[in-house]
């Protein structure tokens, strides 16, 4: 229409080579300096997240009660949420919806409210996790528990609210992956029995001792967990990924599974070396937590291990509920996502604030034995993640919902050895504690 | 009222008052505006389904027939056939009239002249609640606490079916009433469906409403869309669109998928975007479209309007016609209102405005914007260091970089 004549050239200049993993090139673009961890896939991320105040503090505990003895769960889990993992993938990749938008598609109205309480449950137990991280590791430096949880409350509030959570999340992850490395170094600094820990990864040790039955479910609780799942899920969808994304998120998942249990496997082995070693089988308080640090940091180790169990929990408080809130609302199909105003999405809000709120008052409860907390509502995921995986690998195989991309038999089966699994798990649990004593 | 969740599991009689079954779902047959039940489907044995006309009423949860159950003769279901239970209810729908992605709670039907007519779509509590069989407990509530508790239902003449996950059923949903909606609009909706969803709206929409929307979308999702198109269809969409934003479209691909993409476009619009993929995205020469109108300065007002009227520029290349000598030197702008007041056999040269406000091609988007906020105007002309016009930017591609990230964030779970 306009009266130039073009020039033409080489059309250069703005075109930017792209390799074939251009599909995963976009994945977030935080203004921080961290922005190169945005490049890291969901399965990565989901792996760092799943280590928070629940993970940290659970293996912590179990590496001082048992030493090794439970280092073969870490690798069960490893291998386990690396199926579940996968699972979770192939079905946000297959539908691009999230899991609760699948449930409820797939089972109808009732069973998804029944997924939806599963999740909330767990999820608050987590939330409540979250924050007596938040108390335990800020309590080393003598700030009382209602106020760092008021506090803390009211910050991630305001960042989810404000929408601001987006950016510093990835200063929170760092947090988590430093604590991570430090663990790893301290546990060789410490001269482990490197022979005695090898033995146990690949000598499951079983016992129907109470105390032992719950160390284990707590560990798989804490590794396998009902948000893990939806959130590996919804962040698949928000990726955008595809069916022929598939190759690169198994890769991803792997790694993250991988990455995940072998700094699990660091903390056991620290605190084996520290805490165990020296007959120091129970951990009340952070302080004691912190000891294992000490091979590496000396005498920063409560100040490094207050800093990284602050970020982890950090970042599970504004992820956690978050995800269960996504979950609730997508299930039935309210307005959710940051992106809304409070009058827009009141369920959205009203249930994070209900989240956040509840689990800042619960903490407050006084006398609160913080660690204790944080273990046992990991074990209560553990009781309560078959419920989620049976949803899951019943749609996995749905050759009608999913196409190519539905599990084959061998990944069938395997989802559902784990399935299984931790079922006899939580029953063997909850028989244990009927019988016992 | 009745809805579907009063058939599922409704006891089935024959004219003796027989048993013969409990509903298992009900297909419907799409007319327009309201489909019809065709059938019925048997709960269990092996989805067996008979015909509608076999129906003679259905009152307090019982399904009573005309005939007697020896005379039913049930057949295996169409599988591909729309099957509300299995389907539309608890799938997303688009409500065109509320311009949202809703979830089906429920669904309304309504008898008519011994038909039954899919009438609307519960999208509200009181569909979740009647679900679980609480809808009167959650009304004696609301009557408890004196608050009027509404029905939340949307009529199904607006709206647009966009979740089925079975190629049979996704053929017979035309998007018809999507299309109709504003592109901004789509472009909103289709932002909330699954990628599986939005592969299926492209697919339906024209090459012109399909490139509006694409317009209307983030740099991101434009990129998934086209991913997802075959090269023949991405080329078609490309050249609907407004030259700047495919060039911007194009810069965002993997470098292979763009030539391909402009070796299948049209030449003439192949060269427009090309040329436009010269400039950074950021600058004044990466946001102006060359869609604008240029005429030479020897036309008089008469004339420059019978030229507008042959080239049918664009709405929003339309503010302003451009006045150039022959070696394309900007020499002066008109508006509209220049052109339409003037006597028409005056010469343009008289009563264009000399002194043209103009951009570099290297202008940041906010200088560009800073130009247009202080001068009040709708679109700026672009011109290289020897004054030649380059292209123009308007006001909407300005307005874009300037509030990008104010607009509504998209649902992220992380990042």
């Amino acid at each position: 229409m306009n009266l130039r004549v073009p020039k033409t050239e080489s059309i250069r200049g703005r075109l930017r080579p792209r390799s074939r993993w251009s599909s995963l090139r976009t994945w977030a673009l935080p203004a921080s300096r961290l922005a190169f961890l945005a490049a890291l896939g969901p399965g990565l991320v989901s792996g760092f997240a799943d280590n928070d105040a629940g993970g940290i503090t659970t293996y912590s505990v179990v590496g001082a009660q048992f030493g090794y003895g439970l280092m073969w769960a870490l690798l069960a889990s490893m291998i386990a949420l690396a199926i579940t993992q996968e699972t979770g993938a192939r079905l946000a990749l297959a539908t691009g919806k999230g899991l609760a938008d699948l449930i409820r598609e797939r089972f109808g109205v009732r069973w998804v409210a029944f997924a939806v309480l599963t999740m909330l449950l767990a999820n608050l137990g987590t939330t409540v996790a979250e924050f007596a991280g938040i108390a335990a590791a800020l309590s080393l430096f003598h700030v009382p528990v209602i106020v760092s949880a008021l506090v803390s409350a009211a910050g991630m509030m305001f960042l989810l609210g404000r929408g601001r959570f987006g950016r510093i999340q990835y200063a929170f992850l760092a947090g988590g992956v430093a604590v991570s490395i430090a663990y790893a170094v301290s546990a060789v600094l410490a001269k482990p029995d490197w022979g005695q820990a090898t033995l146990f990864t690949v000598v499951p040790h079983i016992s129907l001792d109470q105390v032992y039955i719950l160390a284990v479910v707590g560990t798989v609780g804490t590794t396998i967990t009902p948000w893990g799942q939806a959130f590996i899920q919804s962040f698949c969808v928000d990726k955008g990924l595809r069916a022929d994304d598939l190759t690169a998120t198994r890769l991803d998942v792997t790694a993250g599974s991988f990455i995940t249990n072998v700094v699990a496997g660091f903390i056991v082995v620290a605190c084996a070396a520290t805490l165990w070693a020296h007959g120091q089988t129970s951990i009340s308080d952070a302080g004691q937590a912190a000891v294992a640090l000490e091979p590496f940091a000396g005498k920063s180790a409560e100040l490094l291990f207050a800093g990284g169990l602050l970020a982890a929990s950090l970042l599970g408080l504004g992820t956690v509920p978050l995800t269960s809130t996504y979950f609730a609302t997508e299930a039935f199909g309210w307005e959710r996502g940051l992106g809304w105003r409070i009058r827009q999405a009141p369920a959205f809000y009203g249930m994070l604030a209900f989240f956040i709120g509840f689990a800042a008052l619960f903490v407050m409860i006084p006398g609160l034995p913080l660690v204790q907390v944080i273990f046992l509502s990991q074990v209560f995921n553990g009781l309560l993640i078959p419920v989620i995986l049976v949803f899951v690998m019943l749609m996995a195989t749905d050759r009608r919902m999913l196409g190519s991309l539905a599990s084959g038999r061998i990944l069938a089966a395997l989802g559902w050895t784990v399935t299984v699994l931790v079922t006899v798990l939580s029953i063997a649990l909850v028989v244990s504690q009927l019988i016992g004593k | 009222m009745i809805f579907l969740s009063d058939f599922l599991r409704a006891e089935i009689v024959d004219n003796r008052q027989r048993r013969v079954g409990r509903v298992g779902d009900l297909v419907i047959k799409i007319i327009e505006p309201f489909p019809v039940v065709s059938h019925v489907i048997l709960r269990g044995r092996g989805k067996q389904a008979f015909p509608w006309s076999h129906v003679r009423s259905f009152e307090a949860k019982e399904l009573a027939l005309k005939v007697p159950r020896e005379e039913l003769r049930p057949e295996p279901a169409d599988e591909d056939a729309i099957w509300l239970a299995r389907d539309v209810l608890d799938k997303q729908i688009v409500d065109t009239d509320g311009r949202r992605v809703v979830r089906v709670n429920d669904l309304q039907l309504s008898p008519v002249s011994g038909q039954l007519l899919l009438v609307g779509v519960d999208i509200g509590g009181r569909g979740i609640l009647r679900r679980f069989g609480l809808e009167d407990l959650g009304k004696s509530l609301a009557h408890a606490a004196r608050r009027d508790w509404a029905q939340k239902l949307i009529a199904w003449d607006v709206v647009d079916p966009v979740a089925s996950d079975l190629d049979a059923v996704k053929l017979r949903i035309s998007h018809q009433k999507l299309a109709k909606m504003h592109p901004a609009d789509i472009a909103e909706v289709v932002d909330r469906l699954s990628h599986r969803q939005r592969d299926a709206v492209f697919a339906a929409l024209s090459d012109e409403v399909g490139a509006d929307v694409l317009e209307e979308m983030d740099p991101e999702d434009q990129v998934d869309v086209l991913e997802a198109l075959g090269d023949e269809r991405a080329a078609d969409l490309l050249e609907e669109m407004d030259p700047d934003e495919a060039a911007d479209l194009l810069a965002d691909l993997p470098e292979d998928r763009a030539e391909a993409l402009l070796q299948k476009m049209q030449e003439a619009d192949a060269e427009e975007v090309e040329e436009l993929l010269h400039y950074e995205e950021d600058t004044a020469g990466g946001l102006m479209t060359t869609e604008y109108v240029a005429v030479s300065s020897d036309l008089t007002a008469a004339e420059t309007i019978n030229k507008l009227r042959e080239l049918e520029p664009d709405a929003e290349s339309v503010y302003y016609v451009y006045v150039v000598d022959r070696n394309e030197n900007l020499l002066g702008v008109l508006s509209l209102r220049d052109l339409i007041v003037a006597q028409p056999e005056t010469p343009i040269t008289d009563i264009m405005t000399r002194k043209v406000v103009s951009v570099p091609l290297d202008a940041s988007s906010a200088e560009v914007a800073e130009v247009m906020r202080k001068y009040n105007l709708l679109a700026v002309p672009v011109t290289d260091v020897d004054g030649h016009l380059e292209g123009i930017i308007t006001v909407d591609d300005v307005m874009e970089t300037v509030l990008s990230g104010g607009g509504r964030r998209r649902l992220r779970i992380f990042g």
